[in-house]
């Protein structure tokens, strides 16, 4: 028996990676292979889903015949230095390093963390059999981080299990507010510089001084960076929106489904996203997307979005303008970003999966790997 | 279904729409540069550029170090055992901030009073700006930008975007871009009234290029602070130039020869006119697909002193 045991810095069985961990090890024992998660940390959801990576090298003699370790990579960790102890065949998977210079200001652990990532991302290249990229943006990056052998299979999300029932209470205040006029803007993704919420809230002020002053303002994703949060916080207050901005931090599943229902459009002005799960969500469910074309942004959206160039906050303004006003144009961005989004079920994305690690086993196989 | 949507065109529509809204002046024209200012408050100083007057003010903000850290806790009891804590070690975290809070306000007190003397150099020795500036501008005779109109037109015509003249006197030059079609504004220290239709701006040429976004601009014309200010900032500017001007984009530079220069306002002026190859490698030769020198004929059929530079950046 074959075994594919995976290594991730944190498991957080919530966010994007974590879940990304899960289906993946769900995969690997469909194919009759053996995949356990390790972790250096812990965060959120029930525990038992992953064990500490010091616990691997304890684990005793029963190892299957061949085993390779899978490296959930996105930020530097103590992992790496496990793993490059280990004898065994190393896989990547590449969720992609947010810049560290992104973070210098705001986070300056956060920022050596990331900078230590992209070093220990080529130190690896060399060990690793095969580095899996989520998306052509980070297999470039792959690539220029020396990487030989490289491919890329889609990030494994469940977009069908996330449209749960909307929450009632949600709705009906959403609703309410929605019955006074002015469109609901909406972002989600972790509250972080590189996320640049303070881009959307600028933006957003600018819509509601020039078209919209009825406009509101929804921020969901838990807390990235607290000294970000507070100068967000801080930024709202200071331009008087407070009472038509909400940062919501991290919500239930049918909190989500119920803001996603209620907004009129999705902005993204992130500086750097690896994949971007949630503009896949948004146009899953119809949302259109005002995006900035910034790293991935631009392949996960493939035309199904109106992507900028720049970030000026008329220039965003005018765009949700135009997408707002534009019935047609909405109906068009609603349609392409559900037909978009329908590349990325996990259906698909497991199919993908799937058939790199066949490939891998085969390569094992007939020594060609 | 995505290629019903035609992008470019949309992209060119909102764009016309952007100008639109900043030409109608239905929102204060320093309206996106002051919703920058105000996040700036509350980003730490690394986040906030290179504004100095900025950067010391934050930096001035932060000399304060706050001993009163939260208290509040999710996890039941542990916002008590935090409040026991503070209260407990808080006489010693006063007694240490007090100390790090005096001597970081002194540094930085220092570091204002030394900002303070070189602004006094800055205004009083030919550098930047200041006093002897704005009596040389007071005694510059005046640039005939409109007499250079036809080159201005033919450079600039089909440029990807927005044209600024920097600086602009009356707005003359700008006046007659707009009449013959072109997105022209203009930008002038002087505040003066705008004849009607006209978009002019009161700022100095260098702040108000430093603050536009980055490839947003299809032209920029400059005369006469190419005349008047010192030789690093017309460096600067040209760096800044190229930064903001689009893929495609052309910039014009109106100046006399530096022989040409004379009387109270060169006396005066921190800054001396240019030769016109100078600006050709200010601006960067090898980025550039064309360069044209333009000399301008005095009544009397000789050399009247006056040139352009024309220089078009590869699309």
């Amino acid at each position: 028996m074959a075994a594919i045991h995976q290594f991730i810095p944190t498991f957080a069985p919530r966010d994007a990676i974590g879940t990304h961990a899960r289906h993946a090890q769900r995969i690997l024992r469909d194919m009759g292979l053996e995949s356990e998660i390790y972790a250096d940390g812990y965060r959120g959801g029930p525990r038992g889903q992953a064990q500490s990576y010091r616990s691997f090298a304890r684990r005793g003699r029963a190892r299957a015949e061949r085993t390779w370790l899978l490296y959930q990579l996105s930020t530097g960790s103590p992992v790496f230095d496990f793993l490059m102890t280990r004898p065994e065949p190393k896989l990547v998977n590449y969720h992609n390093i947010t810049d560290a210079s992104l973070y210098r200001a705001w986070e300056p652990r956060v920022c050596v963390e990331l900078a230590e990532g992209r070093r220990q991302l080529r130190e690896l290249a060399p060990r690793v059999e095969l580095g899996i990229a989520v998306s052509e943006f980070n297999r470039a990056d792959l690539e220029g981080a020396g990487y030989a052998r490289t491919t890329v299979a889609p990030v494994l999300v469940d977009l069908e299990a996330a449209r749960v029932a909307p929450d009632a209470a949600t709705v009906s205040s959403l609703g309410a507010a929605k019955r006074g006029g002015g469109a609901d803007w909406l972002f989600v993704g972790r509250v972080a510089p590189h996320k640049c919420q303070h881009d959307v809230v600028r933006a957003f002020a600018a819509y509601r001084a020039a078209y919209d002053p009825r406009a509101r303002l929804h921020l969901v994703g838990g807390t990235g960076s607290h000294a970000y949060l507070v100068a967000l916080q801080r930024y709202v207050g200071a331009l008087g929106l407070a009472g038509d901005v909400t940062i919501a931090g991290s919500v239930r599943q049918s909190v989500l489904a119920a803001v996603y229902r209620s907004a009129d459009v999705f902005v993204c002005l992130s500086e750097h996203e690896g994949f971007c799960v949630p503009i896949v969500e948004a146009m899953r469910e119809r949302v259109p997307v005002v995006a900035f074309a910034a790293a991935a942004v631009p392949e996960t959206v493939a035309g199904a979005a109106v992507l900028l160039g720049a970030k000026d906050p008329m220039t965003v303004a005018a765009a949700v303008h135009r997408v707002l006003s534009d019935e047609a144009l909405r109906g068009r961005l609603g349609a392409a970003g559900v037909e978009r989004a329908s590349h990325f079920t996990l259906e698909r994305a497991s199919r993908r999966f799937r058939a790199v690690v066949e490939d891998l086993l085969q390569g094992a196989d007939t020594g060609c790997g | 279904m995505s290629d019903a949507i035609d992008h470019p065109q949309l992209l060119a529509e909102i764009d016309a729409e952007v100008r639109r809204r900043r030409e109608s002046g239905e929102l204060p024209a320093d309206f996106e540069r002051e919703l920058d200012l105000v996040f700036a408050r509350f980003a730490p100083v690394h986040a906030i550029g290179d504004d100095f007057a900025q950067v010391l003010e934050r930096t001035e903000q932060s000399t304060h170090i706050d001993v009163l850290a939260p208290v509040a806790s999710r996890t039941p009891g542990l916002g008590f055992v935090k409040r026991v804590i503070r209260k407990g070690v808080g006489w010693e975290m006063r007694y240490v901030a007090q100390q790090v809070s005096t001597f970081a306000f002194g540094v930085t007190r220092a570091v204002r009073l030394l900002a303070q003397r070189v602004e006094h150099l800055e205004q009083s020795g030919p550098g930047a700006g200041g006093r002897l500036l704005a009596m040389a501008r007071a005694e510059a005779p005046p640039v005939d930008t409109a007499g250079w109109a036809p080159v201005v037109l033919d450079a600039v015509k089909g440029a990807p975007g927005r044209v600024v003249h920097a600086e602009c006197a009356d707005g003359a030059l700008v006046a007659h871009l707009v009449e013959a079609g072109v997105d022209a504004y203009g930008v002038d220290p002087a505040d003066q009234v705008p004849p009607p239709g006209l978009e002019l701006r009161v700022d100095e040429a260098v702040d108000h290029l430093r603050a536009v976004a980055d490839a947003s601009l299809g032209a920029v014309v400059l005369s006469r602070c190419v005349d008047l200010l010192p030789l690093g900032v017309l460096a600067e500017m040209a760096t800044i130039v190229r930064a903001k001007l689009a893929p495609g984009g052309v910039a014009v530079v109106l100046s006399s020869q530096p022989g040409a220069w004379t009387g109270v306002a060169a006396d005066l002026a921190p800054g001396r006119p240019l030769h016109p190859r100078t600006w050709c490698q200010l601006l960067g030769v090898r980025g550039v697909s064309t360069m044209e020198v333009l000399e301008a004929p005095a009544e009397d059929g000789g050399a009247s002193g006056a040139y352009a530079v024309v220089v078009r950046f590869p699309g």
